[in-house]
């Protein structure tokens, strides 16, 4: 139940290419071939661990149609992680792409996390993407890449997990101020029996006192 | 007045001697004199004086200097002063509430406040604009944007709700404001925040996500929780907001361990408390115990609601529940409400359902609250809605728990052996014969969900035995109900007597045998059945009567010589006719109070007449009653088809499986047939709604002229313009007027149309959900019988599998 952070995450991509199957395949460990279309916004957790510290994901599945785009928007801000993903058997979501991108770029602060994601690999017959463009693509916007199926699991776990860390990292590095709630992480309610609910001291790293609640 | 005017001569400068200006035109001087002077004081001052007359002068002032003082706020933005007076102007302008200078002036249109916000917004940008503004952290700024807001979103909320949306930040910035440290600004953000999340779940999610909850639990811990002023309650209706019919956000609340953080919420208070609850206490604790309904609304999916009862329980939420049921000195709606909490926190849970059931009241002597409450319920002495609460609190108990439902009957038993004890049962079957008609009622309601898909309970509640008259030998209960049924004159009582037999029979040969075997019961329903009297009550009470006897019929064991199974049903031909028979059943849910308590497992009623049907008895008379083709047949093996219980036995081969196959495939070109229709009409409404745009948009464009021209006409008033120009405004009013009206009717006729296009649409949708619920009930029934049939060494050929796929695309 406690954790030691708490990463927000959305996922973004054209409607279609899994985003919704992806969050199930995470959170729920299964798949469901038939699924209703995101409406809005809807809302994933589950904890995972990091360098021995529990870490609680808090994601937000969107809509990729164009007219929930500037609901989406409003997620940007106060999200510290993303997942970007495409369809490798749909070209049109791989050239899509840039626009997600600049809308995300224009509307996130600037050290969140974006995880490039190359979806349904088991549809390795009706490939339209080669992987190798998926890469150039990352490399050339910095981003991390990966392809996974949310129907086999392959890669799912690694592209959550590898986003926390990528962020974890940075609050080591000191990048992330942990102490603006704006930028999606928020610093666990310490588990010290007895005190009160303020004080959020203890072994937190390099963590200021303040707590968060 | 004359003090307003002389004080704006100076503003103003001298006006020429003897002539006395309007109210008209002095804004429209004030107007030019912030569009043309170039000093920032005379614009500042300009401003102050529209602000003065923006009360007085609404239309004008809103008519002439609308655009003026939209550019005031894009091009003044260094002067705060300048810019408040501006933003206090607009929100005087478009201000939902009539003012005290407006009372006598018929002038003024009710809903010129609307009118004036209607055209402000139509420019999305000046929405922006008044975003834009809420980044100052001048105080009077930022305070009087987020007011003018609140106006602009309480005249037109769905247009606001729907404009803040697309505005990348505009939620977020409105978020921020609440962590302002200065108190009012966070106070008037929150007001703002419940107008802006109200009924839209797009809103609400971003607000959620914009960390809320965290926000205002650290208010409404820092304003001291239920003890703490109307500020805490705001927080509180702003919860609600987010989390009423919005599962995604129920979820977050769970998942983010919000729950937990609402007990302290609920500390009972000390208890030398006398000082009784202050109405902000009330108040407070009313929306608490709300917050936790929401969570757990037999509304939400089950898997919610019984995470949220686990959670409830875990944190200690439901023990602090249970000590405000048994503290002294609760408000009774407090204490109404509370039971109606309970009984949602525990209903169909079994840990919680338990911890209640051991739950002790302090009296003297110490009784198990249940039976303590049950004491309300039967007690004419107490509030009809405390005694509503306590039966659905007693229902949330026995709900999918036979334990609960055992214990029950087992006090009745000839075995439970201590009589000094006051039992639940006991209460029931006092509450059952006693004089009090709602006593009845809700003894019988109660009793009746004891048995509720509980075979073993309905075998043991005929074992009860009642003591009536010293000397004469016990009668069963089930005996005495009947004849109860019979002596009664009361509706209500009637009625519960019908539904608490009607449950008890289902699916229990041994409970009709009894029933039959009852002295003139037979008789009395074939009576009541044939019975003419014309009221829906009557009709009511004839299609109950039916109804028992259905099931006397189909749940029939023939061990009753003269009314075995055939038997019965010859007398029902012959004394009442099938059809006239199956119309009568059919009535029944024709009711009024029928279709009202099918809707929701609680009795929703507002006083004792609305009482008469309960919700578990719906759905019993729904899963029976469900004919296979219109007509209803009554024979043995249709109609009344319902396989549960009594399977036919032999018989089923080969030809039910293609009966069945055929009936999907009929039922899947119907939902064929349905969804091209959704289609149509979805293509329908539409076009109806771009229809209706249109006119909405001449309408309005109309109505902001008239506006102009309104204003312009009492303007000129001021200059004694020409008659005949007055005479041409005027007719140009009338002409716009009347178009006005010609589009208003248009309007109305489209809105009409689409609504009744929506409810048919509506009616469209629920059938196709009836029909996939039917055919996936279907589907298990066939596989079910394909599995016997292979087991019985049959060949089953494997073509349904191809009619089930072509069900789910
Ligand atoms: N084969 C395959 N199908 C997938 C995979 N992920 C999603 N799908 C299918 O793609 C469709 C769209 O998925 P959904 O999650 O609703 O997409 P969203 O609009 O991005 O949320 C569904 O029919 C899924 O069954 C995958 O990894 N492999
Ligand atoms: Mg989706």
């Amino acid at each position: 139940m406690a954790y030691a952070y708490l990463f927000k995450y959305i996922i973004i991509g054209d409607t279609g290419v899994g985003k919704s199957c992806l969050l199930l395949q995470f959170t729920d460990k299964r798949f469901q071939p038939v699924h209703d279309l995101t409406i809005g916004v809807e809302f994933g957790a589950r904890m995972i661990t990091i360098d021995g510290k529990q870490i609680k994901l808090q994601i937000w599945d969107t809509a990729g149609q164009e007219a929930f785009r500037s609901i989406t928007r409003s997620y940007y801000r106060g999200a510290a992680g993303a997942l970007l993903v495409y369809d490798i058997t749909r070209r049109d979501t791989f050239n899509h792409l840039t626009t997600w991108l600049e809308d995300a770029r224009q509307h996130s602060n600037s050290n969140m996390v974006i995880m490039l994601i190359g979806n349904k690999s088991d549809l390795e017959s009706r490939r339209e993407v080669k992987k190798e463009e998926g890469e150039a693509f990352a490399r050339e916007h910095g981003l991390v890449f990966m392809e996974t199926s949310a129907k086999t699991a392959a890669n799912v776990e690694e592209a959550f997990i590898n986003t926390a860390k990528e962020i974890y990292e940075k609050i080591q590095e000191g990048v992330f101020d942990i102490n603006n709630e704006a930028n999606g992480i928020k610093i666990g309610p310490q588990h010290s029996t007895g005190g009160g609910a303020s004080g959020a001291g203890g072994a937190g790293a390099g963590a200021a006192g303040g707590g968060c609640c | 007045m004359d003090f307003l005017k002389s004080g704006l001569k100076t503003v103003l400068g001298a006006p020429e001697p003897g002539h006395h200006p309007s109210g008209a035109e002095t804004v429209e001087r004030l107007v030019e004199r912030v569009n043309n002077s170039t000093l920032l004081e005379d614009r500042r001052d300009a401003c102050r004086a529209l602000k003065a007359m923006s009360r007085t002068y609404r239309v004008e002032v809103g008519a002439q200097g609308m655009d003026t003082l939209k550019q005031v706020l894009e091009l003044d933005r260094a002067d705060s002063e300048t810019i408040n007076h501006a933003l206090n102007t607009l929100n005087n302008v478009m201000s939902p509430s009539q003012f005290e200078e407006e009372e006598e002036n018929p002038q003024v249109p009710m809903n010129i406040g609307e009118q004036f916000t209607e055209m402000f917004i139509k420019d999305h940008n000046n929405v922006q604009l008044i975003l834009d503004l809420l980044d100052e952290y001048d105080f009077r700024v930022r305070l009087s944007a987020v007011q003018l807001l609140t106006s602009l979103l309480t005249n037109r909320p769905k247009d606001m709700q729907e404009i803040i949306l697309v505005k990348p930040m505009g939620v977020s910035k409105m978020m921020d404001l609440l962590s302002d440290n200065r108190e009012v600004i966070r106070n008037e953000t929150l007001l703002l925040l419940i107008k802006l999340t109200k009924g839209n779940a797009n809103i609400q999610k971003i607000v959620a996500f914009e960390n809320a909850f965290d926000r205002l639990f650290e208010i409404v811990s820092s304003e001291g929780f239920s003890d703490g002023g109307i500020i805490v309650e705001d927080c509180l209706l702003l919860m609600l907001n987010l989390l009423k019919n919005n599962s995604s956000n129920i979820n977050f609340f769970k998942e983010g361990s919000y729950i937990q953080r609402m007990l302290p919420m609920f500390n009972t208070p000390e208890e030398n408390e006398d000082a009784g609850w202050s109405p902000q206490k009330v108040s407070n604790v009313h929306c608490m115990l709300h917050i936790v309904r929401t969570l757990v609304s037999p509304c939400n999916s089950v898997q919610i609601v019984s995470d949220c009862q686990r959670i409830l329980k875990n944190a200690g939420l439901l023990d602090s529940l249970c000590n405000i049921l048994m503290a002294s000195g609760v408000p009774a709606d407090i204490l109404t409400e509370t039971i109606n909490t309970v009984g949602e926190v525990v209903r169909g849970n079994v840990g919680n359902q338990e911890f209640v059931g051991n739950v002790m009241a302090p009296s003297n002597p110490p009784r198990p609250a249940i039976v303590v409450l049950l004491m309300s319920m039967v007690n004419e002495k107490q509030p009809f809605s405390l005694r509503c609460a306590v039966l659905y609190c007693f229902q949330c108990y026995l709900y999918h728990n036979e334990m609960s439902q055992a214990n029950l009957v087992q006090t009745l038993l000839p075995s439970s052996t201590d009589v000094s004890n006051l039992t639940s049962g006991q209460l029931l079957c006092g509450g059952l014969f006693s004089s009090d008609v709602l006593s009845n009622w809700f003894s019988a309601v109660a009793l009746m969900h004891a048995l509720i898909d509980n075979p073993i309970q309905k075998e043991q509640l005929l074992r009860v035995l009642l003591a009536t008259n010293i000397g004469s030998s016990p009668v069963s209960l089930l005996h005495q109900c009947t004849l109860l049924l019979q002596q009664t004159t009361k509706l209500q009582s009637k009625v519960a007597l019908l539904m608490l037999l009607s449950q008890w029979t289902a699916r229990c040969a041994g409970a009709v045998t009894g029933f039959l075997r009852a002295p003139s019961a037979v008789a009395y329903l074939v009576n009541q059945t044939c019975s003419n009297d014309h009221d829906d009550n009557e009709y009511l009470l004839q299609g109950l009567s039916a109804f028992l006897l259905a099931i006397c019929i189909h749940f029939n064991d023939d061990s009753v010589e003269n009314y075995s199974r055939e038997s019965l049903k010859q007398l029902v031909v012959r004394r009442v006719g099938m059809e006239t028979f199956v119309a009568k059943l059919s009535e029944v849910s024709r009711h009024e109070l029928y279709n009202k308590a099918a809707k929701h497992p609680q009795l929703r009623a507002k006083a004792p007449a609305e009482v008469l049907i309960d919700y578990e008895f719906c759905r019993l008379f729904k899963v029976l009653e469900k004919p296979d083709g219109e007509g209803g047949e009554w024979r043995r093996g249709s109609g009344w088809g319902w396989g549960r219980g009594d399977g036919c036995g032999a018989g089923w081969g080969g030809a039910a499986l293609e009966q069945y196959k055929a009936l999907i495939r009929q039922q899947d070109a119907r939902l064929q047939e349905l969804v091209a229709q959704l289609d149509d009409m979805l293509q329908q409404n539409h076009a109806l709604q771009v229809a209706l745009n249109d006119s909405k948009s001449s309408n309005s464009l109309l109505k902001d002229e008239n506006t102009l021209l309104k204003a312009q006409v009492s303007a000129a008033h001021g200059h004694s313009i020409e008659a005949h120009d007055k005479s041409q405004y005027e007719a140009k009013i009338n002409q716009l007027t009347a178009e006005i009206n010609r589009l208003n009717e248009i309007l109305k006729t489209t809105q009409e149309e689409k609504q009744k296009q929506e409810v048919e649409l509506e009616k469209l949708k629920n059938d196709q959900d009836d029909l996939l619920i039917l055919l996936s009930d279907l589907d298990l029934k066939v596989n079910d019988y394909k599995s016997r049939l292979v087991s019985l060494g049959e060949k089953v050929e494997d073509d349904n599998t191809e009619v089930q796929e072509s069900n789910l695309t």
